[in-house]
């Protein structure tokens, strides 16, 4: 795993009354284990993947409490888990990344749903929305709409988030409908602090497990008892739920001075709506301010009576609601024309209907809201003005920098195993044209940004091979298509290699075997050869991959560029019909540099003899044209300032972070590019032997060097 | 009861991923809480730290909780323009993006920076020169930031032996715009338990830093010295501006071939000299004076060998490297001559029929052997030295006889359009750029040179502006995509570059390259 939580881990422990500080996923996992669950699973994702990371470290807490916890196979498995809650009490959370990872559990979603539950289940989503997001710009709201699960989105801070986990429980079990509980990335990594509860030891456990099975038709998704779910859901769950939500006031009003105008506002988008009337000098610190504020900690259901009482007597109401389609605005609407109030809704016209709302979009949304409904007793001048003044050093800041600073996306780590694979690519693309390559998820969709530019299409996790299918027969050339070992393991081994086998699809699939799930922190997958309890598996790729009948398979290392290449060509080539599959092997250098550098320190420490590999580039060899940086853009490998005063472009030059990958010798030679670099093997601690043999060689070396010629004059 | 603060003091933090972002974050939410202020921080990690640009949000609220009695202030998760306290930036152009996001303002915000350069992929990837003019975000610092605190913290960070971060961290505590006390920052460090010594140490460093001096600037990584060694004819001959180019044109050749090579070298100057004036400073001559003088020591096996081989380079390996004096180091060169090495070093005759040869038996491309040198090891740097020891009979190589026609067609036509248009001689003489590099690379570089030479140059007055535009275009992919789009645009275009325009086969130039 990327990070360890050994630390965190201890305030999971914490008891009555005292205090717990850290981040928002940490609070959601104690406020799981006071909520008493009994089960806890889940797929690795930002912004959620730290919530299964601590629980793989909090094992001993889990069996003192008797809770199950375990990483699912992908989120269809998660949801699939919250079966347990349908016919027994049982308590039960699961988590994943969403949209994406909500789209591959929706089908056990609908059933769980469906069927309802007798104990608690809640679905922890990390809503990976805006700035920092990896995956395709969805809501997950339209999943709580069609399946009817409740859909809780509480107000950024951890007291409130920890109050919402307890009471999503209640509701759930109020209501017999799964509840989703919505976290915004910056919301899951918020650091603050709240007051814990003892941990519940659950009713049902592993510890006291459950006697008797139980049986009920009803709760079986076949009709007729679909028919019976589907109409129980609208006359009883439904009811059920928005009475709990208004007799536990989980929504919350904050009156304010201007009652003729109001918010509605996710809870998720309170702190940032404060933030924008704090700086129009419509609130203080402690939000008290003068627009009321009605926060739907519940976004689904609605409660009509709530709405219509807070709307009621105000003239404008602003929707404030991130993303579209504008769900929450259309059902207000739709609250208010049926109970005939005739409040001017505005939202969307005054706020992007697409997008992250960040403080700036909901500063400048609030602004327009105010100059639009001018509510009697503010000083519009003054707020336009506050509002220019904070917008001005952006357009002085365009004015003086000319032009946009250049982007910096994320990338390759340095020495990171999957970069040599796209070296290779590129070069055999040199002779044999370009390729159309079906990218997947995960660290090598970066192969899809500059300088690799490689990678056409990105279908889903592990969908790589998968959507090669329809274009591949379709193809003058070979299309490749890329896996990595977490997406092969999360449904590609059925998607992907499976039904290639079974269409005798032809076609190339490159399997970047790096040992992890590493974009998401390096989870442990079945071939890492270990599982979260640390305990080993015997689960081989190769061996899998063999089983369904790949008959064309090779495992060259990540690093061989040349191999790599030359292996490329001949699945391009080749007469054999069927999959071709080359698999990409090379640990995540991530990971591997965390276990090996305090060993090195120690060795060191210890007088040890440790030979330490560098690359380098003689910059008077190097002409400044940068090949090879085009062919790797390791962070290491950069440019500085030409030391020639006779030419002007920078030369290539390896920085201190370069970990000796080898990749900068390998694509030298295998694309044969310039003879200015080097490695340099560094003996530290050297024996007696090693001085030896280095005083003699520089002793040699001295008399046959050549010097500086540049003394000589005309 | 002590008068509660209005607004919670807004810190931002811009990183690169793997820089520890992360920890100084947790550093300054750890030293509040410490104080018993609220504070709260937000960061979008994940996939978005992989190396790339990222940031980290704090708020912290300068009245104690204790005063607070139940209330709490409502922290914002995401930054808003115009209202940052403390902007803090690992790295220049990170600097410039939170500029550019409209977090730096007059009124309010302390920028704290580290002025040194990781450089993005797509400026490091460029032909030519891709990088973003450093001064400008200086500038605009200066500009807009109410108070500045710019140094280049990561050569602080390697001096003081610790990491940019604890620099930074520092550096935000001396300030001035930061709510807590020294003390309470280095108790976080402490507190957090790793690498303590190291980055107190950083930490120290960064505080002085901003206490001491507000606007240091890094200096722009200097080049090296312009030797200034007596050179009698050089200096009798040409007027004073070209000396500080032509004096290092004339060493460089003395240094790759000999005398009578630099002799060489500025009989092919003077005639341009003839032509140039002091109107611009004698741009021309010392312009192709610079080209002249690469283009002469062109880089072939003699030439590298002899540059790997100087007792100079091991000092300066060992130093790049980061070697301690007492650790031995092996230094292992990639070489992967081909036919084109092997013929550039055989007289013209032999290096054709061989070609012919190998061409026939289709193994062109398939000659490249490639070779791991030892040059740290006695057996290895003989063999390099014995190859740069082929210097004495560089002159008798077809590449030499090549190379040498090459530059006589450029120099000729830079002479015949000097006479017309200085400006555009100027623009045929900094073509030369464009060639550069070993193999592949060197021939496309050539090739775009011909290409540019045979539309825009070889029989005609060329517009000094339109070289300028094709020869940028060569600079913009290595495929020539570019390049061929802008010559056919150009040629196209009704002016009289596009009017007479010589075909390619009857080329002096294309013939040189033959």
């Amino acid at each position: 795993m990327e990070r360890s939580f050994k630390e965190e881990v201890r305030s999971l422990r914490l008891g009555e009354g005292e205090t717990f500080h850290g981040e928002g996923i940490l609070a959601v996992t104690k406020a799981l284990l006071q909520s008493g669950v009994s089960y806890i699973g889940g797929y690795q994702g930002a912004p959620v993947s730290h919530l299964i990371d601590v629980l793989t470290d909090a094992r001993d807490i889990l069996d003192g409490l008797g809770v199950h916890f375990e990483s699912c196979a992908n989120e269809a498995g998660a949801a699939a888990m919250l079966g347990a809650s349908i016919n027994y009490p049982l308590r039960g959370a699961v988590t994943w990344k969403s949209t994406v990872g909500t789209n591959v559990a929706s089908d056990a979603l609908s059933n769980v749903a469906s069927a309802g539950v007798r104990g608690g289940a809640l679905i922890v989503i990390g809503e990976d929305y805006g700035e920092g997001a990896s995956i395709i710009q969805e809501r997950s709201h339209a999943f709580a709409m069609k399946s009817q699960i409740w859909l809780v989105d509480p107000r950024p801070d951890l007291p409130t988030i920890v109050r919402m986990v307890e009471k999503s429980f209640e509701l759930s079990e109020a209501s017999h409908t799964p509840v989703m509980l919505e976290l915004r990335i910056r919301a899951c990594h918020l650091f603050g602090s709240f007051t814990t509860r003892q941990n519940r030891a659950p009713q049902l456990s592993r510890k006291r497990t459950i006697a008797e099975p139980d049986f009920d038709f009803g709760r079986i998704c076949l009709p007729p008892a679909t028919y019976a779910q589907e109409r129980h859901k609208v006359e009883v769950r439904w009811p059920a739920a928005v009475k709990f939500v208004r007799e536990h006031g989980l929504n919350e009003v904050f009156e304010g001075r201007l009652a003729e105008i109001g918010v509605i506002v996710q809870g998720g988008m309170y702190n940032t709506v404060v933030r924008a009337l704090q700086q129009l000098g419509l609130a203080d610190a402690f939000g008290a301010g003068d627009v009321p504020i009605y926060v739907l900690n519940v976004t689904y259901p609605l409660v009509p009576d709530e709405v219509a009482e807070f709307c009621a007597d105000k003239r404008a109401v602003l929707v404030v609601e991130e993303g579209q389609p504008a769900y929450l605005e259309e059902a207000i609407n739709a609250i208010l024309r049926k109970a005939d109030i005739d409040t001017r809704l505005v939202g969307k016209e005054v706020l992007p209907m697409a997008g992250e709302y960040t403080g700036e979009v909901v500063l400048t949304g609030v602004a327009r809201f105010l100059e639009g409904s001018a509510p009697a007793g503010i000083d519009l001048v003054k707020i336009s003005e506050t509002f220019e003044g904070n917008t001005r050093p952006k357009r002085i800041a365009a004015e003086l920098l000319g032009a946009a600073v250049p982007a910096r996306p994320p990338g390759f780590c340095v020495g990171c195993p999957e970069r040599p694979v796209f070296s290779a690519m590129k070069i055999v693309e040199r002779d044999v044209g370009r390729l159309h390559v079906s990218a997947d998820i995960g660290c090598h969709t970066f192969s899809t940004l500059p300088p690799f530019n490689i990678g056409n299409t990105v279908l889903g996790y592990g969908l790589g091979l998968a959507s090669s299918s329809g274009l591949a027969p379709n193809f003058s050339k070979r299309v490749v298509s890329i896996m990595g070992d977490g997406g092969f393991w999360h449904n590609g081994l059925v998607t992907g290699v499976a039904n290639a086998v079974f269409n005798r699809d032809d076609g190339i699939l490159i399997i970047m075997k790096n040992g992890y799930t590493s974009a998401t922190g390096q989870q442990n997958i079945p071939s890492s050869g270990k599982n979260l309890r640390d305990e080993p598996t015997d689960m081989r790729i190769d061996a899998a991959v063999k089983a369904l009948g790949v008959k064309w398979l090779r495992t060259i290392r990540s690093y061989s560029v040349a191999t790599m290449a030359r292996t490329l060509r001949e699945a391009l080539k080749s007469k054999e019909p069927g999959l071709k599959v080359i698999i990409a092997d090379g640990e995540c250098q991530l990971a591997r540099q965390r276990r090996e550098r305090p060993l090195v320190a120690k060795q060191l420490a210890a007088g040890e003899r440790v030979v330490r590999t560098r690359f380098g580039v003689d910059d008077d060899v190097c002409t400044g044209d940068h090949s090879c940086i085009r062919l790797s853009g390791c962070p290491s490998l950069t440019i500085k300032t030409n030391p020639d005063p006779l030419r002007t472009d920078p030369v290539a030059t390896v920085n201190t972070g370069c970990v000796g990958c080898g990749l900068c010798g390998e694509v030298a030679h295998a694309a044969v590019l310039c003879p200015s670099f080097y490695r340099a093997e560094i003996v530290q601690n050297p024996n007696w032997w090693d001085r030896l043999v280095e005083r003699a060689r520089r002793a040699i070396i001295a008399r046959l060097a050549g010097g500086d010629r540049r003394s000589a004059t005309t | 009861m002590t008068t509660l603060a209005q607004r919670p003091i807004s810190i931002l933090i811009a990183a690169l991923g793997g820089e520890g972002g992360g920890v100084l974050a947790d550093w300054v939410v750890t030293a509040a809480v410490g104080e018993g202020f609220p504070a709260q921080s937000t960061s979008i990690p994940g996939v978005a730290q992989r190396t790339g640009a990222t940031t980290y949000y704090v708020e912290i609220f300068p009245t104690k909780l204790a005063a607070l009695g139940a209330r709490r202030p409502i922290l914002a998760l995401t930054p808003n323009p115009g209202n940052i306290d403390l902007m803090v930036a690992s790295e220049l152009i990170e600097a410039g993006r939170a500029m550019q996001n409209g977090y730096v303002s007059p009124d309010r915000t302390t920028l704290v920076a580290s002025t040194h350069r990781v450089y993005a992929t797509s400026e490091k990837m460029h032909m030519g020169d891709g990088r973003f003019e450093d001064s400008r975000i200086v500038r605009a610092a200066a500009r807009l930031a109410n108070k500045s605190v710019l140094a280049d913290m990561n050569r602080t960070a390697q001096a003081s032996g610790s990491v940019i971060n604890a620099v930074l961290f520092g550096a935000m505590a001396g300030s001035g715009a930061f709510p807590l006390p020294r003390s309470a920052c280095e108790a976080a460090i402490r507190a957090r338990g790793k690498a303590v010594e190291a980055n107190l140490r950083g930490f120290a460093a960064g505080h002085d830093l901003a206490a001491g001096t507000s606007e240091e600037l890094a200096p722009i990584s200097a080049k090296r010295a312009w030797r200034t060694t007596p050179q009698a004819r050089l200096r009798g001959a040409f007027p004073a501006e070209t000396h500080r180019i032509l004096e290092e044109g004339v060493s460089r050749l003395v240094d790759y071939q000999d005398a009578a090579y630099a002799e060489l070298y500025l009989d092919r100057l003077e005639p341009v000299l003839g032509l140039d004036s002091a109107d611009d400073d004698w741009r021309l001559t010392a312009e192709t004076g610079r080209h002249l003088a690469l283009w002469m020591s062109y880089e072939d096996v003699i030439r590298v060998a002899d540059l790997k081989t100087r007792s100079s380079r091991f000092a300066r390996v060992r130093a790049e490297v980061g070697a301690k004096p007492d650790e031995p180091i092996a230094v292992v060169e990639y070489l992967k001559p081909g036919l084109d090495e092997i013929c550039a070093v055989l007289p013209p005759v032999p290096a054709r029929a061989l070609r012919t040869l190998v061409t026939r038996l289709g193994l062109a491309d398939r000659l490249n052997i490639g070779m791991h040198v030892k040059t740290s090891a006695v057996f290895g740097f003989a063999v390099l030295r014995s190859l740069a020891a082929l210097r004495s009979w560089r002159r008798r190589s077809s590449r030499y006889i090549e190379e040498q026609n090459r530059i006589e067609a450029w120099l000729g036509e830079i002479r015949r359009v000097a006479a017309h248009d200085r400006a555009a001689a100027l623009e045929i003489a900094e073509c030369a750029r464009l060639i550069k590099g070993y193999g592949d690379t060197h021939r496309r570089g050539w090739e775009n040179f011909r290409r540019i030479f045979a539309t825009l140059i070889e029989g005609c007055v060329p517009e000094a502006r339109l070289l300028a535009v094709a020869r940028e275009a060569a600079l913009a992919d290595p495929e020539g995509d570019t390049l061929a789009r802008t010559l056919t645009e150009l040629t196209a275009a009704p002016d009289k570059s596009a009017a007479n325009l010589a075909p390619p086969v009857e080329s002096r130039l294309a013939r040189a390259g033959e």
